[in-house]
């Protein structure tokens, strides 16, 4: 399958090009790919942004969006009570215990109410660390709850799901599997993730296609598409290879050419020295740009400019959260890859960069909660709850808000059971997606029926939307998911239903989710 | 080529010559004398004689840089002394040594920095894992044991546990004792090895096995299912059905899956009632490791043991055994059922030999080299399964890796490539403690610190292929380059950059009372710059160290031509100008070596 636009095409020829001429051959370097211009350069002020936040791991999301309504919570609290360390939160309004133990549902306080605009006749809450999402959600309307998203092949019964030949995602339960599933719609071994692929249908109105995909993250199968490459910045922005601003290695401008000629170009046939050099074409063409487009990580649009000495991120008090566990405020790494997403937003706004549709990655990780899971997922909620503050005011700053959409994902939820402190693999979880253009406040998709364990197993009986161990079937699809924001991103209805595989087994109508103006 | 070869030191002298009697039984009375007896003086004629008779023509390096090579796969690079044994020994006979050599044990370097410290500060906590990475850095740059050492590293790399888990990175000592206990069961068997990584405390807390409980029937609390599913997946038999050669096997047509939810729930039941060495088996030794108040200060390094009442009763059916319900709890006699079912099951030895030879040689072996080894695997020839000593055997002297085409290789790893920098050009450590630190940062460091992956699926998969690359055109993985992006390519050569120049590790300020300032490991360049004033003697010189002999003449035109481009100047009349004469020498030096280290050739290990 094929889905490459003519502009596409010619994208990739034009890319093809320019590294042949400089990888497999010891020629003078043309280091010109990311400065080629192009007429199709979209118009100043037309910019969008999609941001993955994917939650390594795979987030327990039974204690991050919790229904609160009788009989949800009696089943809440009832299974998930169990000794030695019961990872049960606690009702709304209970007064946090500051003698409890670090971590503690106790310690925590209670969870945080939220409104959602419709709410499908139930009353819910938040983690008791998601005050900025609360925000977020109930008063600034800038941020949606999608309940029970998971990779589905069509929709699905718990009936069909135990039929063995029904159509089901592979290797469920799985972290590596499941998290390039989320990504690229397939186990490990798929290689064309579906933010890439969106970016090889875009790239070519960018006139530096290098910037159609970052990530922040580390290296993630969301972003190569059929042409689009990732391209991987550091924290702090494009990281010179070798050579200081003069371009010298050891004060010398020679050895810095020869630096330069010497990592981009291949003097054998293995196709690893090729695929190196290509990397290292990459990190030098990024690096003479963004060394110019991007603004300061201590600008006060983004950071704090230090009293005394060079501008270090760890320092910085916006990108910093207080731990649950020490009280202390610490540096925050999420925080940190969204700072520098923000500088290249902005680069895109105005033109520095020559990328007007961008797909972005960051990542934290640390949600395998198996064990100590209220101590773990505490530190983990309020990181999560400070970056996403810290990016909405910054976007904010920008004039960004309606520009840039981001979607949390993870391997997978987890077990509605316990296993004494903490939670094993899932399936389906609640997710947010946060920006200006999201219709916030709201939920989208069904909310999942939360039941008891059956009297003689751990199967869930009493819920349609719960399998062994209470983990949740999902009733969204991660196509479904990614179709909504490649529409929002301009891909059309043809186009998404090629990128998406699995969104044709959907109806016309459920498509598109709705969450975004 | 060898011109600045460090004499080796007497205790390699002496186990060098030991390595002789083992070897030449006769010329040594049988073998009963200690390897400590014999005059080195002897060495080299006698090392000779051996090499005549232990190594068979194709099992002997026909070059220095054929035995450079073997050294790349089989240790952390080669280093002149360690070129000299093989091109005597030959490879086998090498090998046959390097297995018999002592291990150093890692906990004890680190418990003695931990109470040097102590007694130096006695308010202070003592050591951390800083201290971990000196022993491995001192080790794998200095040891004597580096197969050892190499295989324990490979290993690290297939059963992981993380010091990135605060759980785990808290216990620096258990750390230590961990990789001691790889080097030591590395040698051994793969069921020996597999048991000893299952028991251990930090495996039961990475993967969170360590206590874990039988089911609630009533509340409905199940069995962490971390460990069952892991150990699995990545530990022994993996996600599919794989024939002899490591090949998938698509008899029925489609991939066949090896395990499913119901052996994982199986298994996990196995997987329970194990906890903490204590001084009873009570509910508080089970869950806090502690009782009466007394705790075993050992208890992070002795095996777990079983706490019957903890342990599942429920029937156990996976991966065709099948466990009937009991009636008195039997942790230890079911665990031994789970773990002799995966040393057993025949995805065992492709799933594990390819990941070794993937380790050591090369990312794409051929189905005929993984089934070789998967073979001896299977069977060493005297009935054993699981012989890990025959099975890296076979690795390294199986003709795939003597041989060096275009689809064989692999990337280095960042920590691999400054091990094969720090043994082809030696350092001192101002401190003698290899003060190399943590290498985590992307931007300004390796991206890749030992024992620090992510996660336990290690810092890249197997089976990794990068995508829309010429690796992937030409159907090959590559799993290092999960670690290779735009910045972490500038990183290696930002940090090499400032290495060669200032050299490596942490700074210390004083040392023994001298105002140092710098660098904990410094390097004596005399040698590099008695070449400098000859670009094209430097480079090949600083090539040939680096890349045995497979730096093409474009290469070394190349960073000859930039070399040469460092003006020295000429002494003047007064003589005041020897500073600037040294730092441009310096600086040839300096330009020489990293744009070799930067070099895609040395960057991938053919």
């Amino acid at each position: 399958m094929n889905i490459l636009h003519n502009a596409s095409r010619r994208l990739f020829l034009r890319q093809s090009a320019a590294v042949a001429s400089v990888v497999g051959s010891a020629a003078p370097l043309a280091l010109n790919l990311a400065a080629m211009g192009s007429a199709a350069a979209q118009a100043a002020g037309d910019y969008r942004a999609i941001v993955c936040l994917f939650l390594y791991g795979g987030n327990d999301s039974f204690n991050m969006v919790l229904p609160t309504d009788a009989a949800s919570w009696s089943a809440y609290t009832a299974t998930r009570s169990q000794a030695p360390d019961p990872i049960a939160l606690l009702a709304a309004g209970t007064t946090a215990n500051p003698a409890a133990a670090a971590g503690s549902p106790a310690r925590l306080g209670g969870i945080l109410p939220i409104s959602p605009l419709n709410p499908q006749g139930r009353s819910y809450a938040l983690h008791p660390l998601l005050g900025s999402v609360q925000q977020l959600f109930d008063a600034d309307k800038r941020l949606a709850i999608l309940p029970n998203v998971g990779p589905l092949i069509m929709p699905t019964s718990k009936a069909q799901y135990a039929q063995d030949t029904f159509p089901k995602p592979l290797r469920l339960f799985s972290h590596n599997d499941q998290q390039n599933t989320w990504q690229a719609l397939g186990p490990e071994g798929t290689t064309r993730g579906w933010g890439g692929r969106i970016g090889d249908l875009l790239a070519a109105s960018n006139s530096r296609a290098l910037f159609t995909a970052i990530t922040a993250g580390g290296n993630a199968v969301f972003l190569d598409g059929d042409v689009v490459r990732q391209y991987g910045v550091s924290t702090t922005g494009a990281v010179p290879l070798g050579v200081d601003t003069a371009g010298r290695v050891y004060g010398s401008a020679d050895v810095g050419t020869a630096l330069q000629r010497l990592v981009t170009s291949t003097r054998t046939s293995h196709p690893f020295d090729a695929d190196l050099a290509g990397v290292a074409q990459r990190a030098i063409s990024a690096e003479q740009v963004l060394r110019t487009a991007l603004r300061a990580p201590s600008d006060p649009l983004f950071g704090t400019a230090p009293a005394s000495g060079a501008y270090n991120a760890a320092n910085d008090p916006k990108l910093r959260y207080v731990n649950p566990l020490t009280g202390l405020d610490a540096a925050n790494s999420l925080a940190q890859q969204l700072q520098v997403v923000a500088r290249l937003v902005d680069a895109g706004m105005r033109g520095a960069s020559g990328a007007s549709r961008q797909v972005f990655f960051v990542s934290l990780g640390g949600f395998d909660t198996h064990d100590f899971q209220n101590r773990n997922q505490a530190v983990l909620m309020a990181q999560l709850a400070q970056a996403l503050r810290y990016f909405d005011t910054t976007l904010a700053g920008l004039g960004a808000l309606s520009l840039v959409t981001t979607f949390t994902a993870s391997d997978f939820g987890r077990t509605f059971t316990s296993n004494g402190d903490g939670t094993d693999h899932g399936w389906g979880s609640h997710h947010f997606v946060m920006g200006g253009a999201v219709k916030g406040g709201d939920l989208y998709g069904s909310f999942p029926v939360l039941g008891l364990k059956n009297a003689s197993n751990s199967n869930f009986d009493s819920s349609p939307d719960q399998l062994g161990n209470g983990s949740l079937l999902p009733k969204t699809s991660v196509d479904q998911l990614g179709a909504t924001l490649a529409s929002w991103f301009g891909i059309s209805a043809t186009d998404t239903l090629a990128i998406f595989p699995n969104l044709a087994n959907f109806p016309g109508a459920q498509r598109n989710l709705g969450f975004l103006a | 080529m060898f011109d600045d070869k460090a004499p080796p030191e007497p205790s390699a002298f002496r186990w060098l010559t030991g390595l002789a009697c083992a070897a030449l039984l006769a010329a040594c009375g049988g073998g009963g004398s200690s390897a400590s007896d014999a005059q080195p003086t002897a060495l080299a004629l006698q090392a000779e004689k051996v090499a005549a008779v232990a190594a068979a023509p194709s099992n002997r390096p026909a070059t220095r840089n054929e035995a450079a090579r073997f050294l790349t796969q089989a240790t952390f690079g080669p280093s002149d002394y360690d070129i000299e044994v093989v091109m005597k020994l030959g490879y086998g006979a090498w090998i046959d040594r390097q297995f018999s050599l002592p291990a150093t044990s890692h906990r004890a370097y680190w418990e003695a920095a931990d109470a040097a410290i102590k007694s130096a500060n006695p308010a202070s906590s003592g050591a951390n894992q800083d201290q971990l990475w000196e022993s491995f850095w001192g080790q794998a740059v200095n040891g004597q044991d580096q197969l050892r050492l190499r295989v324990a590293y490979a290993l690290s790399q297939i059963f992981v546990i993380s010091a990135v888990d605060g759980n785990v990175g808290n216990q620096p000592r258990a750390l230590a004792h961990w990789l001691d206990m790889l080097g030591d069961k590395g040698f051994t068997t793969y069921r020996e090895l597999l048991e000893s990584v299952g028991l251990h405390p930090l495996m039961g807390i990475y993967l969170s096995w360590l206590k874990n409980q039988k089911a609630d029937l009533v509340t409905g609390r199940i069995p962490d299912q971390n460990f069952a599913r892991e150990s699995m997946q990545l530990f022994s038999i993996g996600v599919v059905r794989l024939n002899p050669d490591g090949t998938q096997d698509l008899s029925t047509g489609k991939a066949v899956e090896t395990y499913s939810p119901s052996d994982i729930a199986g298994l996990s039941r196995v997987y329970t009632g194990y906890s903490w060495a204590c001084g009873a088996r009570n509910a508080s030794c089970f869950l806090n490791g502690s009782t009466g108040g007394v705790v075993d200060p050992d208890r992070y390094i002795k095996p777990m043991v079983p706490y019957p009442q903890y342990h599942s009763t429920e029937a156990k059916a996976f991966l065709g055994a099948s466990i009937p319900a009991q009636t008195t709890p039997d942790p230890a006699g079911d665990l031994k059922i789970a773990f002799d079912t995966l040393a057993a099951h025949p995805n065992t030895a492709p799933f594990i030999s390819q990941q070794l030879i993937q380790r050591l040689v090369t990312s794409n072996p051929s189905a005929t080299y993984v089934r070789d080894v998967a073979a001896v695997f299977a069977n060493n020839g005297s009935g054993v399964r699981g012989d890990l000593k025959a099975v890296i055997k076979a690795i390294l002297t199986h003709p795939e890796a003597r041989l060096q085409s275009n689809a064989q290789g692999k990337l280095r790893e960042p920590v691999l490539r400054l091990s094969a920098y720090l043994r082809a050009f030696p350092h001192k450590s101002d401190t003698g403690s290899f003060r190399v630190g943590n290498t985590d940062a992307v931007a300004t460091s390796l991206g890749q610190t030992p024992l620090r992956s992510p996660s336990v699926f290690n810092f890249y998969r197997p089976g990794y292929v990068p995508p829309g690359t010429a690796t992937a055109a030409a159907g090959l993985v590559a799993p290092e380059m999960q670690l290779v992006n735009e910045t972490s390519i500038s990183g290696w050569v930002n940090y090499m950059r400032d290495n060669i120049a200032s050299g490596v590790g942490q700074s210390n300020g004083t040392v023994n009372g001298v105002a140092l300032n710098r660098r904990d490991l410094q390097r004596d360049w005399s040698a590099q710059l008695a070449l400098a004033s000859s670009p094209a003697e430097l480079v090949k010189s600083v090539t040939d160290r680096l890349l045995y002999g497979l730096a093409s003449d474009d290469l070394r035109s190349l960073i000859s031509g930039a070399v040469a481009k460092i003006t020295i100047p000429a002494l003047n009349a007064a003589g005041t100008n020897q500073a600037a004469i040294d730092a441009a020498k310096r600086a040839r030096v300096n330009a020489a070596v990293l744009l070799t280290l930067a070099s895609p050739e040395f960057l991938i290990q053919k």
